[in-house]
């Protein structure tokens, strides 16, 4: 890397923020999809916008890539660093810029967690929606760059849904005001665009947010099914009758079991067990919750449990977040990708996904965002057995091709970034894939802003989607996979 | 060229130089699909808002958005400007509820974005980024749309407040409660009470107050429960209420909906903080001067539309006092005549977005023919 170049960095930065120790930079070498990873030349620590846009200016100049990284929880190798970039570390942007809740609107740095949103308004009754499973961990300037979600978008919708304002700094060093506290900023929705583009035709600087007012209400019931259909149907039917529950999780029998060794939720012994949250106005909550466990009944339930109280219904909850984590107490390794389908067509995929875990010798888990159709295979493999890790990708990439023959999608909270890249031609016509190139050359020109990503390009020796492995957020138990 | 839905907007944006080609969508205008299962639906560009809902009220769903001209605005036209009405308070604008378009560009190509399933990170999403761009970047062939189910019951509570130091304190209890209102609508007549209520019993015809109206649409017992909670609120104990529902509740609302559409003036789009609306609406009041201005909009989200009715110079005074008001922003014109357009620019300024939108459009249509001139870029 051009000593200049370094020396500049330093300059505007301070040596201490600007990190070039092989040491140091293992720690950026990926993110939560370990498999993947590349040492970058640099890592910087920025500590404003103002410098954000220093160094930015900086890399187009000399034509340098840069990589913005959050906290590294991403699940796609987002943030995975490509050779001879500069990695754009966010984590000091860390401030709460304004809390505003007579208007319901915060504004805070990238580096900031999407959970300390919540911490901030929930004095006053006000809470952050999106609630993806690493909220502890991950960085709201993630949260924007995946689009993330969580069990509760069903009803809440996704970050592009909460998210009012972003500052950004382009790729060409300019700063763009994008949004606003106030609504209607005429024009393409800008916001929108950014929302989700993985971090490749900007990086944010500031995020302002929607809160919201705690509904009155919660009621949370577990029911349990012989069958996976039987499950499946009384989804069917609580949408069908009208309700939008606040969730609707379920999870099947290999599942349950790896919960139950690990958290001891007391889940029922069971094919599947379906999770149902209503949230909202005291008598809409009631009348509705009675509707739904009539549902459930006449779907086959064999047993159905409310939550009587907060604690009932967080031990409910541990058992469904564990899942993931869990999956380490039935086998030595597992896979997950995150594959969308259309709710309707969710009994089909699912017998498909069992006809290939019959075909294939390796068990899958099935836990799931039933109310969205939001997959989330867990394939299990043991690395030790030669060849089992490699069947397991297979394996994987077959379950995302079920989803696309089914209407859905690759990806619905995950992203597409390094890891599924290669698969965008199932899901995206060459003429679909170029027009997207082209908003992407309008804002980065020169493609320094985390090239690689998204879109299919010939992959390199090594950069094959691969299988799971904890994260040491996980390890440390700080989040769980939903 | 110009795109042209059912033609209800066509007055909007800036005047155009010239136009050599108006691309009309009104054949392209079948519901593809509705998977009722999904809560979903696709619709070609030229199908009708209400078209559309007439089909999916079969299974008891539908798109929720009422922009104005809901009857005969076309998908396309609403996606494109992105256009909403009073149930913006809890569905959002069309872009909140868009999953998928189908566009073509310039250079001919039929490309797509987004998909048919309601969670989905998969690729950049397009259908944002002609949502709000009026047609100026690709047209939209077809769009999917997330569904909602149609509510069981609806009551509506329509509060009169007697000055806007009462109003703020209403919205603001509003904002803070519980209360899960469908639609929380503000509306201030003008000033000079041109516009008059209802005669009472003894015929007289009072100049109408400031108002809110929320519609609580839910299982009847919730509907009746949450009025019964908003009307014990604090700053609502000594203000004048009403219920309504069946007839009388639509009536209500068709009338808000024409309003401010049905009589003379400029008509212009801005937004405010939502807490700040008694500061807000009461700076309005001081920049009409002789104007007759009135303002109906989303109460809790901070936008509305504002009327302008007097003489050009004046609108565009008011116009540009309100694009220098600390308590507005995003002032756009939507209705104004000829001679407006020439005293003031219909989109205001852009900020720094200008460059990302200078940008957008050399890539998507780099000759500068779609919407040439009209704006917003
Ligand atoms: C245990 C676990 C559970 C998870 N559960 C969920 C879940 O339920 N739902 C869900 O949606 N996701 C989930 N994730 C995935 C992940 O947490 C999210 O994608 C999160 O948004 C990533 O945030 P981050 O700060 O770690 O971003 P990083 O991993 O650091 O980066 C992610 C992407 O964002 C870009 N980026 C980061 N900051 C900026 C910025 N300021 N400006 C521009 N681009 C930026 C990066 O370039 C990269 O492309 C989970 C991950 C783990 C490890």
């Amino acid at each position: 890397m051009n000593p200049v170049f370094l020396a500049e960095l330093r300059h505007v930065l301070g040596a201490g923020a600007v990190l070039q120790d092989p040491l140091e930079l293992i720690t950026y070498e990926c993110d939560a999809l370990p498999h993947l990873r590349s040492v970058p030349a640099a890592v910087v620590l920025p500590s404003s916008a103002a410098e954000v846009q220093a160094i930015v200016r900086l890399c187009a100049r000399e034509k340098v890539p840069f990589v913005a990284r959050g906290h590294g929880t991403g699940l796609s190798g987002g943030a995975l660093p490509v050779s001879g970039c500069v990695v754009i570390a966010l984590s000091r942007l860390n401030r709460i810029l304004s809390v505003d809740i007579p208007n319901q609107r915060v504004t805070v740095e990238p580096g900031v967690t999407n959970l300390e949103i919540t911490r901030q308004v929930a004095p006053f009754g006000y809470y952050y929606a999106p609630d993806p499973s690493s909220q502890q961990v991950c960085s709201i300037g993630g949260n924007v760059a995946e689009n993330s979600g969580g069990a509760h978008c069903l009803k809440y919708g996704f970050t592009t849904h909460h998210v009012l304002a972003v500052e950004a700094v382009l790729p060409n060093g300019e700063m763009a005001h994008i949004g606003g506290s106030l609504v209607d900023t005429p024009g393409p929705d800008l916001v929108g665009l950014i929302v989700g583009s993985e971090g490749t035709l900007a990086i944010v600087t500031s995020i302002t947010v929607r809160v919201l007012r705690r509904p009155e209400t919660v009621q949370t019931l577990l029911a349990a099914f012989d069958t996976i259909d039987a499950g499946g149907l009384a989804v069917s039917d609580i949408i069908g009758s009208g309700i939008i529950p606040a969730a609707v999780e379920m999870m099947d029998a290999l599942a349950i079991q790896a919960a139950e060794a690990a958290v001891h939720p007391g889940f029922p012994k069971s094919d599947t067990i379906l999770i149902v949250e209503l949230d909202g106005p005291a008598a809409e909550v009631t009348a509705l919750f009675d509707v739904v466990q009539g549902i459930c009944r006449r779907s086959g339930a064999t047993t159905i449990e409310v939550a009587q109280n907060d604690e009932q219904r967080a031990r409910i909850w541990k058992g469904r977040k564990a899942a993931f984590a869990a999956m380490g107490r039935v086998s030595p390794n597992y896979y997950v990708q995150d594959g969308v389908v259309p709710r309707t067509q969710l009994p089909q995929v699912l017998n498909r996904i069992r006809q290939l875990e019959a075909r294939s010798g390796l068990r899958i888990g099935n836990v799931f965002h039933a109310g969205d159709g939001n997959l989330h295979p867990l394939i299990c493999y043991d690395e030790r057995v030669a060849g089992e890790a490699d069947k397991a990708v297979e394996v994987a990439a077959e379950i995302l091709s079920y989803c696309i023959e089914a209407g859905g999608s690759l990806t619905g909270e995950h992203g597409i970034g390094a890891d599924k890249s290669a698969y965008m031609p199932q899901m995206f016509t060459p003429d679909d894939l170029a027009l997207m190139q082209r908003v992407r050359a309008a804002f980065d020109p020169q493609r320094l802003c985390n090239p690689g990503k998204i879109f299919p390009a010939p992959r390199l020796c090594g950069e094959v989607p691969g299988p799971y492995r904890q994260h040491p957020v996980e390890e440390a138990g700080l989040a769980e996979r939903l | 060229m110009l795109i042209r839905g059912a033609g209800t907007k066509m007055d909007w944006g800036r005047t155009p130089a010239a136009i050599d080609v108006i691309l009309s969508t009104r054949r392209m205008n079948r519901l593809l699909a509705h998977q009722h299962g999904d809560l979903t639906a696709t619709a070609e560009a030229g199908a009708t808002l209400a078209g559309m809902n007439r089909t999916l009220a079969e299974h008891r769903q539908w798109l929720p958005l009422d922009p104005p001209f809901a009857d005969r605005a076309t998908i396309g036209g609403i996606l494109a400007t992105n256009d909403s009405g009073p149930l913006r308070h809890r569905f959002g604008t069309p872009r909140d509820l868009v999953i998928g378009v189908e566009l073509v560009t310039t250079d001919g190509a039929l490309a797509k974005a987004g998909g048919r399933v309601v969670k989905n990170v998969a690729g950049y999403d397009l259908s944002k980024l002609v949502a709000g761009s009026f047609g100026s970047l690709a047209a939209i062939v077809s769009a999917t749309f997330k569904l909602a189910p149609l509510p069981a019951a609806s009551k509506t509570l329509v509060i009169e407040a007697s000055d806007f130091d009462a109003l703020g304190r209403i919205v603001g209890a509003m904002m803070a409660s519980q209360l899960e209102p469908l639609a929380f609508e503000i509306h201030v007549p003008d000033v000079v009470g041109a516009e008059l209520g209802p005669p009472s019993r003894a015929g007289q015809r009072r100049p109408l107050r400031s108002s809110l109206q929320l519609r609580f649409a839910s299982v009847a017992a919730a509907c009746d429960a949450q009025i019964a909670q908003a009307c014990a609120l604090a700053p609502l104990t000594d203000c004048a209420t009403e219920t309504l529902q069946g007839d009388e509740e639509r009536e209500a609302w068709e009338t808000h909906a024409r309003r401010i559409w049905d009589a003379p003036g400029a008509l212009v789009r801005a937004s405010w903080l939502p807490a700040t609306v008694s500061a807000a609406m009461s700076e309005l009041r001081r920049m009409a001067g002789s104007a007759c201005i009135q303002l109906a909009g989303r109460a809790a989200i901070g936008a509305g539309l504002i009327r302008i009715d007097a003489d050009v110079r004046a609108q565009a005074a008011v116009v540009e006092q309100l694009r220098q008001s600390a308590l507005f922003g995003n002032v756009v014109v939507v209705r104004g005549s000829p001679d407006l357009k020439a005293l003031v620019d219909v989109w205001g300024p852009q900020g720094d977005r200008d460059q990302v939108f200078a940008s957008v459009k050399r890539a998507l249509d780099p000759d500068g023919v779609l919407n040439a001139g009209r704006g917003p870029l």
